[in-house]
């Protein structure tokens, strides 16, 4: 019994197959389901599904409907090239993601090899873009456009000891190199660099180092659930360093991980969160959010993935086509001030978003992070 | 030298949680020859039950902070000690006699269920416990101001390894647990019921593991669904370290590991903290291959 049901299974699959395929355009998204990151890949899942939606209920793409197929990367490069290969099997002709550089970085040779534009999200390595790959792009700014807002931040704050601390990922050392690089030019004088494990419990061995360093600001370029738990373990050993860090940082997780007394006056830099995002475009985008899911997108992360499907089907319809070449030729020649919801979308010849996004960021006595005068 | 001592009390304070955790492995291991790849999942578990107790019974207004953690840790240990036994059941028992691999891949299939559930259930998010629940005192310890909480996690761990170390070393009870432990053809002769040892050891070990959890939410006020993958592989080491099989090795390997890390990542660098420790681990099982305190036991034919 069990054999003639799975062979009907297997005969349904190859007759749905094919027939679905031709009227509706797969865009994919690969993004963090599980791990470690997975509360920024369901933020990405819900603003790419949003605005799926919305676009179909406005007849869809070129006449076709948009399917969005989902590949779980568990923020792990292993498990993310596995789920490219099983996306460029499932006929997608873009893909959304991934967040971690290290995790697009495993995957983007294989999207390039099959002719998928590849559109990432929160994966800043300087490198990604340096590999002259032509169908990949990214909405989320480089590390060094960071490296520089983060320097000219602690050279503005007069501080004398820098510490700077990154957790080895491609992300975080690229950071935390690009902003040692830009001090050491201005001789600056850094006291401490290194980095520590992520994914563990407990940071006072190396606070208790830091201490000993005696910096005037730490920075630390990782991601915000060691960072809420370096802020809190700090308060803990009664040590009042300011501490700042890079965009990773931006997720309200850090607070809750932190606590808010622990949290107050933390600076990070970001690009705007979705609250302070003020083009019309994206007003209507967070109330429209809101009805569907009851909150506002808590990270700029999945709204840049979602400005990432924006600028993809934009490429498809006005192009007509889903050829790779002519949505490369259309983002990169002919897209100009597209308006997006994180602010004007347009990218250069090496897939780069073209635009200054940074700011600096300050959480406040209730938690909130506060966006500072440039 | 304050240095030297506030590292030697951080890594104290880790390695008495990564020892707690290695007596489960450790357990399971001297009776079934079993690494239980799940255990890391359980340790999981009680942070997460401890939360969820806490927060729906507000345990701590009725029984002031001291009382509603010892409810909490009982309760916790009890329900955490029971899935233990249901996963014997379920995951391990059927396997008991197929060759060692079918049950370690049955252990690493448990350990993924277990750790995708508890996502599923809390959802993937940082969970946290609620602020102010423990007091922040220092306590000032040979001129060293050390979290008053710290002290307690480390001496939770020893009082709870010292009991078992006595269970299993005085009584009727944990004679038996020895003696499965030895042969298990031969204790089944003596009258044992090796089942039920088998199952005492699953309640006791992911009970520990459960209050290991518990230790970590409530001390570190945070705890994620992914957290018992890092902590089971260091206190399986830290089993390792100690002599596998071996419940006063575990605590030795969990409290040694604690300290190395700690110290390593002091005088030599942090990003090599772990390579350090396992060097150490290398250095040793070189040395002494059956760990620090394990024994040599003749092998079965």
């Amino acid at each position: 019994m069990k054999r003639v049901m799975g062979l009907a299974v297997a005969l349904g699959l190859l007759a749905s197959g094919p027939a679905g395929a031709a009227d509706t355009i797969k865009i994919g998204l690969m993004a963090p389901m599980t791990g470690s990151w997975a509360s920024e890949g369901q933020e990405m899942k819900r603003n790419v599904d949003l605005l799926a939606e919305q676009a179909n209920a406005k007849g869809g793409l070129n006449g076709k409907k948009i399917e969005v197929v989902i590949e779980d990367d568990g923020g792990d490069p292993r498990t993310a090239s596995l789920a490219a290969q099983r996306l460029t099997t499932k006929g997608v002709v873009a893909v959304i993601g991934t967040y971690g550089s290290a995790v697009t970085e495993a995957t983007q040779n294989i999207y390039d090899e099959a002719g998928i534009t590849q559109i990432a999200n929160g994966s800043t390595a300087v490198r990604l873009t340096e590999k002259g790959l032509k169908h990949f792009f990214r909405t989320c700014p480089r590390d060094d456009e960071q490296g520089k807002v983060g320097a000219a931040t602690i050279q503005k704050m007069g501080a004398k000891r820098i510490a700077l601390l990154h957790d080895s990922s491609a992300y975080a050392k690229g950071l935390a190199d690009e902003i040692n690089t830009i001090l050491k030019a201005n001789k600056q004088n850094v006291v401490f660099f290194d980095a520590l494990t992520p994914k563990e419990q407990d940071y006072s061995a190396i606070l208790t180092k830091l201490k000993a360093a005696n910096p005037d600001v730490v920075f630390f370029t990782g991601y915000y659930p060691e960072a809420g738990l370096l802020l809190k373990q700090k308060k803990q050993m009664g040590w009042n360093v300011p501490f700042m860090g890079g965009d990773a940082i931006n997720n309200p997780d850090l607070v809750k991980i932190a606590g808010k007394d622990a949290a107050a006056g933390f600076q990070f830099l970001s690009p705007p969160v979705p609250k302070d995002l003020d083009t019309p475009e994206a007003k209507a985008y967070v109330v429209a959010y809101k009805q569907k899911y009851g909150e506002s997108p808590a990270s700029i992360y999945g709204v840049l993935a979602g400005d990432g499907f924006l600028s993809v089907t934009k490429a498809i319809a006005e192009t007509k086509s889903t050829d790779a070449d002519k949505i490369r030729d259309y983002l990169v020649n002919k897209m100009k001030d597209f308006p997006g919801l994180t602010g004007k979308l347009a990218f250069n010849a090496k897939g780069d978003r073209v635009g200054e996004l940074y700011r600096v960021y300050k959480v406040d006595k209730n938690g909130e992070f506060v966006l500072q005068p440039k | 030298m304050e240095q030297f001592l506030q590292q030697l009390i951080n890594g104290l304070a880790v390695g008495g949680i990564y020892a707690l955790i290695a007596l489960g492995y450790t357990m399971v291991y001297g009776v079934l020859k079993l690494i239980n790849f799940a255990h890391g999942d359980l340790f999981t578990y009680g942070g997460y039950l401890g939360l969820t107790l806490l927060t729906s019974f507000a345990l701590q207004g009725h029984l002031g902070t001291f009382g509603a953690i010892a409810i909490l840790t009982a309760m916790v240990m009890g329900l955490v000690g029971i899935m233990g036994v249901v996963l014997e059941r379920a995951a391990y028992r059927p396997l008991r006699e197929s060759p060692r691999l079918s049950a370690v891949v049955s252990a690493l299939g448990a350990s993924i269920f277990l750790q995708n559930t508890l996502m599923l259930i809390y959802g993937a998010r940082f969970q946290v416990y609620p602020e102010g629940l423990l007091p922040q005192v220092a306590v000032s310890l040979f001129g060293l101001q050390v979290p008053l909480i710290r002290i307690l996690v480390v001496l939770a761990s020893v009082v709870m390894m010292t009991a078992l170390y006595l269970f299993v070393q005085k009584t009727k009870v944990g004679t038996a647990v020895r003696a499965a432990a030895i042969d298990q053809g031969a204790a089944r002769l003596m009258g044992i019921d090796v089942n039920k040892v088998v199952s005492l050891v699953f309640l006791i070990g992911p009970a520990l593991g459960g209050a290991a959890g518990l230790l970590v939410g409530l001390y570190y006020g945070q705890v994620n669904f992914t957290m018992g993958w890092i902590y089971g592989m260091k206190a399986f080491t830290a089993a390792i370290l100690g002599g596998i099989g071996n419940i006063p090795g575990a605590m030795v390997g969990g409290l040694l590991l604690g300290v190395i890390e700690a110290l390593g990542a002091a005088y030599i660098s942090i990003a090599w903290k772990d390579a350090i420790a396992f060097c150490v681990l290398i250095l040793i099982l070189i040395v002494r291959p059956t760990g620090l305190l394990g024994e040599r036991v003749a092998e079965k034919v």
